[in-house]
């Protein structure tokens, strides 16, 4: 058990070295470091206090492009193909991305090659060449996205973008990405502006972990303190406006099968007890890519009606993609959320009131003892695999500065588990989660068919190809006709080709 | 998204002052084979209490011989969580929850994989209940039924995205005989039947889960002696029996086929040059050229990556899938193109390309720069008891073990820029082409 303690503990330090005096330095405060001996490599996260809530309006996704123009184009010391070609031999890499909040400039190396490598970093941060050709490729790419991948190629992820975009419309948050519109009319000048404002040595955290040396540290602080001072002002936090009965978007698509993602803003950020008391409803929900997941047991493995369903109470993004939560995707409002993965269309009402049933069950009666003694004992080794890699502690350790976490969030979890009790769950539950008051965006055909059935909550009786136990039948009988009560001027159709265009 | 990783990118050449020992592979490892045929790998690592589990069942989509069977291998993989008399499904769930285990299973075209990370002090429990479920598997009629709805969901799901609608295309166009005609996930049509298949999926069980197709690998905070002990008491009465089915051989292909194959959405469309290749075989010099050969003419520091990607900027994705197989598969060079009318061009610069390199030799430092990307990828590849055991598992699907490894690092050692001409020169030939033009019927 002690063995165990160690992969979450306390290593993380905040650097105490003596400096040369005079020379500029990225302040102490700035830097967290994760040393790991026995890891053969060096990795890095360079934070900056950016992210595409900063982005203008009508020049959404300029932070995204921002800082794809630092991690993936050409230096003034070297171009993208050199850089590529450079970076090859040692199978090293670093790369940025941005989220609404954080931007993050990562790489890793194995230490033989640190010499090779940490130039080519350095020189992306410092010195990015922002050429005219490297920008249109990166445009291209994510207009291709926008245009193609995301509207017509992986409904699950454009119901949840159309969902994000519901639930914190009128605020910052209110784009996940960008348009097509704003992509366009970003210029060369504004991804310079933006640099110039938001990429300085006062708005920025440097993260090393693995086995760097002390000089590279000294490297780094110097290096990175030749970046301009000063830090824009912090932008408020959202303040989403509070939804009322069911608000559902229906978009409409020649879709083969129907996405369902539904959810509202929730005001609790993770650090404190009941954030943790919350994971554990949340876990036994709908924890992620498990089949532990009640959502799951209920509508995948008892039903047969798609692949997997799952609850989250942080911004999960790139579900489909992942199993474990992501890093440095902090943020300052978080919300709740249940993803229904593809269902056959004849059976979307009865999924959809399949999961608002189990989400009001929970809600209305809270967890039981013996579900809260499994799902608590569960979480207090899985978050172990949350991560597992020098890397992914270096990220959560970011996150830690982030959510003002003293110590380790991961460890924080694991330790509140064994303080909890069913009712401190249970008092979570009913502060933060309610049912009935929550953004719905289903990604369909025949979206009029749908508004219809809704606004008439019909009943919607399923048929199976196989035989099902009577436990199962009589349960449908009671999921066919649960009640939603959607007021009709609470849906709205929208077209595919009409999302994110501008 | 696109497969243009080739399994060398895990095991790869290991130069420089590393070759000096005398393995590539930087654990020591326990090799055991049970009685009943049973293999087992115990390979300790430093991982603070954790430990990665994986059961390797040297069966997939290739084995799916029998007509309207295909997607039978990836099916089963879902009704092995329907747990057995002493552990039904829910139970075993509930006691792998309780220790908040982290699980997962997949199938490929030649192999299936169990795999969970744990707290190295539940070993026992999991062994219990992993080595109950491979013996004793038992699952009703209805049960059956409704995973085959979950995994017509799992279909639906895929079929969402033109990289699926490409592979069905194009294995199905490039085969004639060979199971690799279908993709793992199967036809729809097969799939669509699997609710009526209940006795053919207990046969399936009786003739490949058995312990001499089987393979079980464990990576991390272990003791050798103590869980191959534990091992043998859980696994020594599993009966051997497999039967290994008659997969036919595909006729060596003597002309060039091209299709063409519609996206029901909106996509880029995608160019796809399958050429027929060789099975894994480390002895063969040309074989592993070739997978070289994949990165040095398409990969990401290739001069046509180069002008496609970045000057030229007509493609959106490029690259080469030389795969690992245990018998042949398809080489593949795929490109998303920006423009409908630039997909033959850009197929015209990629025949040109491979003709290049069967008349020019690839320089030395290139080839040189090739190898030690192999070996940093290597080593910075294996930081988890996870990443160990997973990279290993195609290896075990290949020859039955991991010392194969060391066979192609040997193998890479030896390649010259000649053998990597000789490759371009075997592998790559219009008779052994198939070309599939992939659009988007919503343009």
């Amino acid at each position: 058990m002690n063995r165990l303690v160690l992969l979450c503990a306390g290593v993380i330090t905040i650097l105490a070295l003596s400096c040369t005096p005079g020379e500029p330095l990225v302040a102490e405060k700035n830097i967290v470091l994760l040393p790991v001996k026995n890891d053969p490599t060096v990795n890095v996260r360079i934070w900056f206090k950016v992210g595409s809530q900063n982005d203008p309006e009508g020049k959404e996704g300029l932070t995204a492009l921002t800082a794809q123009m630092i991690g993936d184009a050409s230096t003034a010391a070297n171009s993208y193909e050199a850089i590529i070609e450079k970076l090859y031999p040692l199978a090293a890499w670093y790369a940025a991305s941005s989220s609404m909040e954080m931007t993050v400039v990562s790489g890793r190396t194995h230490r033989d090659n640190i010499e090779d490598f940490y130039p080519l970093l350095r020189d992306a941060v410092l010195k990015p060449a922002f050429l005219d050709a490297d920008l249109e490729r990166l445009r291209s790419q994510s207009l291709n996205y926008l245009e193609n991948v995301l509207r017509y190629a992986n409904d699950e992820e454009l119901g949840k973008a159309v969902l994000y975009d519901d639930i914190f419309a009128g605020t910052p948050y209110r784009k996940p990405a960008t348009t097509v519109a704003s992509l366009k009319s970003i210029t060369m000048e504004d991804i310079k502006a933006h640099y110039a404002k938001h990429f300085t040595r006062d708005n920025l955290i440097i993260g090393l972990g693995g086995s760097y040396d002390e000089a590279l540290v000294t490297r780094v602080r110097t290096d990175l303190a030749a970046l301009p001072a000063g830090a824009p002002p912090e932008v408020p936090p959202p303040a989403p406006a509070p939804v009322k009965g069911l608000s559902v978007t229906i978009v409409e698509k020649d879709a083969p099968a129907t996405a369902l993602s539904m959810g509202f803003p929730i005001d609790i950020l993770r650090g404190s007890k009941e954030w943790y008391a919350l994971a554990v409803a949340n876990s036994w929900l709908g924890e992620h890519r498990n089949s532990s997941s009640h959502l799951y047991q209920v509508i995948r493995e008892e039903r047969g009606l798609n692949y997997g369903d799952y609850s989250y109470i942080e911004h999960y993004p790139n579900g489909g993609m992942r199993s474990k939560p992501p890093q440095n995707v902090s943020r300052r409002r978080q919300l709740f959320e249940i993803w229904i993965r593809p269902v056959p269309n004849p059976t979307r009402h009865f999924a959809l009131r399949a999961a608002l049933r189990e989400f009001k069950e929970l809600v209305d009666n809270g967890l039981t003892e013996g579900a809260f003694t499994l799902t608590r004992n569960f979480l207090r080794k899985y978050v172990l695999h949350y991560a597992p890699t020098t890397m992914e502690r270096l990220g959560y350790a970011l996150d830690d500065k982030f959510y003002g976490i003293d110590g380790s969030h991961l460890e924080m979890f694991r330790k509140t588990m064994d303080g909890l009790t069913v009712a401190d769950v249970n008092a979570a539950i009913k502060k933060y989660w309610r049912f009935g008051d929550m953004h719905v965006a289903v990604v369909t055909n025949d979206a009029a068919g749908f508004r219809d059935a809704l606004v008439n909550d019909t009943p919607s009786p399923i048929t199976y190809a196989t035989p099902k136990p009577a436990g199962v039948l009589d349960e449908d009988k009671t999921i066919q006709a649960f009640p939603l009560k959607v007021s009709p001027e609470k849906i709205t159709i929208v077209k595919v080709e009409d999302l994110f265009a501008k | 998204m696109l497969r243009i990783v080739a399994g060398i990118m895990l095991f790869g050449l290991l130069t420089g002052p590393a070759a000096m020992a005398q393995t590539i592979f930087p654990y020591q490892y326990t090799r055991e084979v049970l009685p009943n045929g049973l293999t087992v790998y115990l390979i300790p690592m430093e991982s603070p209490g954790l430990v990665a589990y994986y059961s390797i069942v040297r069966t997939g989509s290739r084995d799916e011989v029998e007509r309207g069977k295909s997607g039978f291998a990836h099916f089963f993989e879902h009704m092995m969580f329907r747990g057995t008399k002493k552990y039904p499904g829910s139970v075993y769930d509930s006691l792998l929850t309780s220790i908040g285990a982290s699980r997962n299973a997949y199938t490929t075209d030649d192999y299936t994989t169990y795999h969970l990370n744990f707290a190295a002090e539940d070993l026992r429990l999991v062994m219990e209940l992993e080595s109950d479920r491979f013996q004793n598997l038992a699952y009703g009629k209805e049960a059956f039924q409704t995973e085959a709805g979950a995994v017509y969901g799992e279909y639906r799901k895929a079929v969402t995205n033109p990289w699926l609608v490409l592979a069905e295309k194009t294995q199905s166009l490039a085969y004639d005989v060979h199971t690799y005609k279908h993709t793992t996930i199967g036809f729809e049509a097969d799939i669509k039947a699997m609710p009526e298949q209940y006795e053919y999926s207990l046969s399936f069980f009786k003739r490949f889960y058995r312990p001499d197709n089987t393979v079980i690998l464990i990576a991390g905070d272990i003791d050798t002696r103590k869980t191959m002990e534990m091992i043998a008491g859980f696994y020594g009465a599993w009966e051997k029996g497999y039967a290994a089915p008659a997969i036919v051989p595909e006729p060596p292909q003597k002309k060039e086929r091209t299709g063409a194959v519609s996206y029901p959405g909106k996509t880029l469309p995608v160019l796809n040059i399958a050429y027929k290749g060789e099975q894994f075989d480390p002895a063969s010099t040309r074989f592993v050229a070739a997978l070289l050969l994949g990165e040095l003419a398409f990969g990401e520091t290739s001069d046509l990556y180069k002008k496609l990607y970045i000057k030229e900027q007509r493609v959106q994705m490029f690259g080469a899938s030389i795969p690992l197989n245990r018998d042949l598969p398809l080489f593949e060079i795929t490109a998303m193109v920006k423009k409908v009318e630039d997909i033959e061009p850009i197929r015209d610069e990629i025949y040109a390309t491979l003709s290049a390199f069967q008349s020019t030799p690839v320089s030395v430092q290139r080839l040189a720069d090739l190898k030690k990307r192999q070996k940093y990828a290597f080593l910075t590849g294996l930081d988890t008891p996870d990443r160990v055991a997973g990279g290993l598992a195609r290896f075990v699907a290949l020859s039955g073990g991991i010392e194969v490894i060391e066979e192609l690092y040997k193998a890479y050692e030896r390649v010259t820029p000649k053998d990597v001409m000789d490759a371009a020169a075997a592998y790559f030939t219009p008779e052994q082409r198939t070309v599939v033009v992939l659009k988007g019927a919503q343009q």
